[in-house]
């Protein structure tokens, strides 16, 4: 929970006080690899702060093809916030990639913490705008560029996925099949390899 | 005789896979007292203890990964392991065999059961480790070392006792197959029921042995069984092996390089910065191209 307190100190600066009562009102899961956090029909009831480890969030349509919206690697956070917010059912799988530590965060933490702490208000606040503006750039990535800058993009977001998720899940997130993943990988070799 | 004693006896942890092919217990970083500073320059020690694979047609393995700043030593004991990497080499390394990568600057590679192996199936027994590169020679171009059985130097015992196997290193004149790029001793010691051998090492070397196969008793001292391994105090030079029964037994013995070490997934460096940088260019393809 060392990861879970910086960002609630420093990030959300929360002063010592505050941050002894809000820390009673979180609740901390060991999840091992595989384990589903939420299925589509569920309400999402919580976010999950990624302590150590990695989750996805994801869709699978009718032909059973899945659709990877999010990973949340260290100190990432990954929720379906529409479900939570309008308690309406998700359409969302989130389950952890590797075995993985989470903070389950609850809206009444949110609210409270926002209550006592007006240092969190506002954290949550930008943190919503934050959310806003990366499924905007995503959203515009997926309709209008190609594979690679797709890929340049992801590398830039996530440095260290490539190393621990399969290529599959890479070209599932990106929109692009395996196939056009490793192409891409392919002539990023032959453009930057140099042999010493 | 100056004996150097025992330190500690690590008993092997539960195994796990590395890709589908490897079901290793990890003995260097994650064992008791066995982390990367203490053991240096050897980083990661993986040892896949006998364990048989059912007949397979798509053979097991681990697909293309990178590493950078390091080599990797595959030891075969029993099985046939398919090598392939971005420079080019290639090779199948049976019972006996090594194959000593230098990955160095950054390679990619994939490791599989060799097909006919797979197909067959068959017990499969196999020790990884990774040796540090200093500093100066983590940037240098990667190379590639196949060493068949035929081909490492060995020192016979008397009366037909036993063999050690000089991989690395140098054995009572008898030098070692593979080069290195700072001292290591790696010896694959095969002793006959009752055989004895003698070894001497620095006191300042981190020196370390595994039992691949039977007992052996140490110093006239302590037994040890099969799959464990042993850490040697950096105090005395003196080493005996004896055979309660037929036994092989890895032994590891090289200077500690001291330097700074920053490990991340498939990489070891010195800085954070530098890991940083080797999963850029990893990213960016400056390591080349492997097809999967």
């Amino acid at each position: 929970m060392q990861n879970f307190t910086k960002y609630l100190k420093t990030k959300a600066n929360i002063p010592e006080p505050e941050f002894q009562l809000l820390i009673k009102k979180v609740e901390f899961r060991n999840i091992e690899k595989g384990e589903v956090l939420l299925r589509p029909g569920e309400v999402c009831r919580h976010s999950f702060f990624v302590e150590s480890g990695l989750l996805r969030s994801y869709t699978v349509d009718d032909s059973g093809k899945e659709h990877i919206i999010q990973f949340g690697s260290e100190n990432w956070i990954v929720s379906d916030r529409s479900s939570t917010f309008f308690n309406e059912p998700s359409d969302l799988f989130i389950d952890a990639i590797e075995d993985t530590k989470v903070v389950l965060i609850s809206s009444d933490f949110i609210n409270e913490a926002s209550e006592i702490s007006s240092s969190f208000r506002n954290y949550n606040q930008i943190a919503l705008q934050n959310h806003i503006r990366h499924q905007q750039k995503r959203i515009n990535l997926l309709l209008s560029t190609n594979a690679e800058r797709r890929y340049m993009n992801f590398i830039k977001l996530y440095p260290d996925l490539t190393l621990r998720v399969p290529q599959w899940m890479i070209a599932s997130y990106l929109g692009i099949t395996p196939e056009s993943l490793s192409r891409v990988r392919k002539e990023l070799a032959h453009k930057n390899f140099k042999p010493n | 005789m100056n004996t150097k004693n025992i330190e500690i006896v690590v008993a092997p942890r539960e195994p796990h896979y590395v890709g589908d092919g490897f079901r290793v217990h990890n003995f260097i970083p994650s064992g008791y007292r066995l982390d990367m500073e203490r053991m240096d320059p050897f980083i990661l020690l993986d040892y896949n203890s006998p364990f048989y694979f059912p007949p397979s047609d798509k053979p097991r393995g681990v697909s293309v990964h990178p590493h950078r700043g390091f080599e990797t030593v595959t030891i075969a004991y029993q099985g046939k392991v398919a090598h392939h990497d971005s420079s080019g080499n290639s090779g199948v390394i049976g019972e006996g065999d090594v194959q000593w990568m230098t990955a160095a600057s950054g390679i990619l590679h994939k490791e599989y059961h060799e097909e006919k192996f797979s197909r067959e199936g068959g017990y499969f027994q196999m020790a990884q480790l990774w040796v540090n590169l200093p500093a100066k020679y983590k940037m240098s171009a990667p190379k590639y070392q196949g060493i068949t059985n035929a081909q490492i130097n060995k020192y016979q015992l008397k009366d037909n006792k036993g063999v050690i196997e000089v991989i690395a290193g140098n054995y009572r004149n008898i030098a070692g197959t593979a080069s290195t790029f700072s001292p290591v001793n790696m010896f694959n010691v095969r002793l006959e029921e009752d055989g004895r051998a003698d070894f001497s090492f620095p006191a300042a070397y981190n020196t370390a042995l595994l039992v691949v196969a039977g007992k052996i008793n140490i110093n006239g001292t302590q037994t040890v069984a099969e799959n464990h391994f042993v850490l040697f105090e950096n105090e005395g030079e003196d080493i005996n092996i004896e055979a309660s029964e037929k036994a092989i037994v890895l032994l590891l013995s090289g200077a500690p390089l001291n330097e700074p070490i920053a490990a991340q997934g498939p990489f070891v460096m010195n800085t954070r910065e530098e890991i940083a940088q080797a999963i850029k260019d990893y990213n960016l393809g400056k390591f080349g191209y492997l097809e999967e």
